[in-house]
């Protein structure tokens, strides 16, 4: 086609047109074997992860990356599940939301299933977190997880102190200024309660959500500053706070990569979940229950399991946390001893078993609302 | 689109169809359709949410004015919020117009042939991520950073804490809109005609009256647009209180966004996010119909 000046706008519009219409026209034509989408926390979205699956199977893969649960949840329920193939989300949302919402499909239980027993031992099959509610259907596989309480600057607050002391560090009034919060609200929520001495994951009374309302304002107002991950982490280095929450394996280990190891994530001795003071999270991928799903959603689960990739997802950009998969000698081996420093190898199963695991907070709307209420007394 | 831009090539027996679209409304169909798609989908979308069923995602399905009763229920604390943005937004406007006067007017009739060259340098950090921007003046500011560092090994005491207090949320502000201010502002400065101020000084105005009487009444269209443009970005900012400021006050902004991610309440966030729309341009048309442009425009 000649283009000329007259008929340039004509052109341009049936390009376009064309364009998307003609790549979605061979989209449909091809079926989705060659295109993946994943809706992932950070480090399933690197290049790292991705490049080698892509090149080896030539397809086209997406990843979107988010920080917070609810979010990717509710995309899935804004009726986002004709676009994704693959959900990567904390442990009780496979169960006790996203299955029973009809947002995921069930694995075939007998490729996955083994998988399972090259794992960590608190992972063998049936693993609760990865099986639907009645024990028969396997809903997801386990990777990544790790204790999320707080982390303490050891130079400042000595291990044995922040764990004997747990949660109260923050009721205490001297160390008001000295401390950080992460802005992950969610965590909050459940920590808010911890401080409260209440346990998070169970419906509360009038009573308990008063004293966590107060314990929101004290905390929150005590707080020298709110931010992310690296904030938190820049302001221990620098020494602008000596403690912080939400923090753990997951947000401190990229400095203790960098060489600060003085940065520690602490799990209290005792807390008021059954007695246990941390909470721990376990990511679960789930294949979505989408209409057209890729047939890539289950290589690419597989693909993940292999020791390499394992590895490489442990230690993919962003932060670094223990996986599964280091149950199978050929992972673990390819952990160094920095690696192994950097994630709290040393300390992690007395860690997990101190910890209760992420679970729904089933009056979760109420208590953030008090607690965004109590966080505009900042100023 | 051919037929629409060759008019004189189309035989004189046009259809009634033809008659009633206009050649220039056919040529600036495909913009309209994107400025529909682009500008005005998204807006009607958030209206529309506003009113739909809290947390739910019924848009164009329910309709209930929950979301409003529940912001304006009087237990609820946004409006704080919405007040610390608008005085944030206030003070920003307010602060850029007397810190950018001086280098507009600068550009205009001062820096010569350096004022490209100032002018680049304000240009410059835009191409720089607004985020990454104030990550700088973190390190610049926080303990044992830049000016700390630097002011112990000067042997000082070392620097004021200032991160993570209101004012880093202010000075931050200042920083980052800045540019929208001294643009306009220098653009306005740039359509005072030289003629009329040598006038005014020939017939024995003082500098002052100058300035008062010439200067700043052809300059305001360009300065009532910086500081427009400026409250509007101000009113919605978050990464200042954010970053430099450690969540010290809480915005509007942020407030929405805890709606939309941790809250999962679109409904919520559409609707505190219409009601700043129509704060902020109430407030500017309000500003803008008391000002009499004809006047400040010199047309008298």
């Amino acid at each position: 086609m000649n283009i000329s000046r007259r008929n340039f706008m004509q052109v341009m519009g049936a390009a376009a047109l064309a364009g998307p219409l003609g790549s979605a026209g061979r989209a449909l034509a091809a079926g989705r074997d060659k295109e993946l989408n994943i809706l992932c926390w950070e480090g399933y979205n690197s290049a790292q992860v991705l490049d080698p699956f892509r090149a080896d199977k030539g397809a086209t893969v997406k990843a979107e990356s988010l920080t917070n649960d609810p979010t990717m949840i509710n995309r899935l329920r804004a009726g986002e599940t004709k676009i994704w193939d693959l959900i990567n989300v904390n442990n009780p949302w496979a169960r006790k939301i996203m299955a029973p919402a009809g947002l995921i499909k069930p694995l075939p239980k007998d490729e996955f299933e083994p998988f399972f027993d090259t794992m960590l031992p608190e992972f063998k099959a049936p693993y609760r977190w990865a099986m639907s509610d009645d024990g028969k259907d396997l809903l997801g596989m386990a990777q990544r997880f790790g204790p999320y309480s707080f982390v303490v600057n050891t130079d400042k607050i000595s291990r044995a102190t922040a764990e004997e002391q747990g949660w109260n560090l923050f009721n205490d009034a001297s160390l008001a200024g000295k401390y950080g919060i992460q802005e992950s609200d969610d965590w909050n929520v459940f920590n808010i309660f911890m401080i409260a001495g209440i346990n998070p994951f169970k419906t509360h009374t009038e009573d308990e959500f008063k004293l966590f309302s107060e314990t929101a304002e004290k905390v929150f107002k005590g707080a020298k500053m709110i931010g992310d991950i690296a904030t938190m982490n820049q302001a221990l280095v620098s020494g602008e706070i000596d403690f912080q929450m939400t923090g753990g394996t997951y947000s401190v280990s990229p400095a203790r990569a960098d060489g600060y190891l003085n940065l520690r994530a602490i799990t209290p001795l005792k807390g008021p979940i059954d007695g246990k003071g941390g909470i721990s999270w376990i990511e679960i991928t789930s294949t979505v229950n989408n209409p057209n799903l890729s047939p890539l959603a289950t290589d690419f689960l597989k693909y993940v399991q292999a020791p390499d990739v394992a590895h490489t997802v442990a230690f993919a950009e962003g932060t670094f946390n223990p996986v599964a998969q280091m149950g199978n000698k050929k992972c673990f081996d390819l952990f160094t001893k920095d690696e192994l420093d950097a994630i709290q190898w040393d300390s992690l199963e007395e860690e997990m078993a101190r910890s209760a695991e992420y679970d729904i907070v089933p009056d979760y709307d109420k208590a953030l609302e008090l607690m965004t209420a109590a966080k505009r007394l900042r100023g | 689109m051919a037929v629409a831009l060759d008019t004189s090539a189309a035989p004189p027996a046009k259809t009634a169809e033809t008659m009633s679209i206009s050649p220039g409304l056919r040529s600036a169909s495909p913009v309209l359709i994107l400025l529909g798609l682009g500008f005005l989908a998204p807006l009607i979308t958030v209206a529309a949410y506003a009113f739909a069923a809290p947390k739910s995602f019924d848009v164009f399905r329910s309709f209930t004015l929950e979301n409003f009763a529940a912001i304006f229920d009087p237990q609820n604390t946004v409006w704080t919020s919405f007040v610390w943005s608008l005085i944030f937004a206030f003070l920003t406007v307010v602060l850029l117009a007397v810190i950018a006067y001086p280098i507009a007017y600068g550009m205009n009739r001062m820096f010569g042939k350096w004022a490209g060259f100032v002018s680049v340098l304000f240009v410059f950090p835009l191409f720089v991520s607004e985020n990454v921007r104030l990550y700088g003046w973190v390190l610049f500011f926080i303990k044992n950073g830049v000016l700390d560092g630097a002011l112990k090994w000067l042997g000082f005491a070392g620097g004021p804490e200032v991160l993570y207090t209101p004012g880093a949320i202010l000075f931050g502000m200042l920083y980052v809109y800045l540019p929208f201010m001294l643009f306009p502002m220098s653009l306005g400065i740039a359509m005072i005609p030289r003629d009329l101020v040598d006038a005014a000084r020939d017939l024995g105005a003082s500098r002052l009256m100058i300035w008062r009487e010439v200067e700043l009444p052809l300059a305001m269209p360009g300065i009532l647009i910086g500081m427009l443009l400026t409250f509007v970005l101000g009113a919605g900012a978050v990464a200042e209180s954010k970053i430099l400021g450690g969540q010290s006050i809480i915005t509007i902004a942020q407030d929405i966004e805890v709606a939309f991610t941790y809250a999962q309440n679109w409904p919520l966030g559409s609707a505190l996010a219409l009601i700043l729309v129509a704060i902020v341009s109430g407030l500017a048309l309000y500003v803008l119909s008391k000002l009499d442009l004809d006047r400040i425009l010199g047309r008298r």
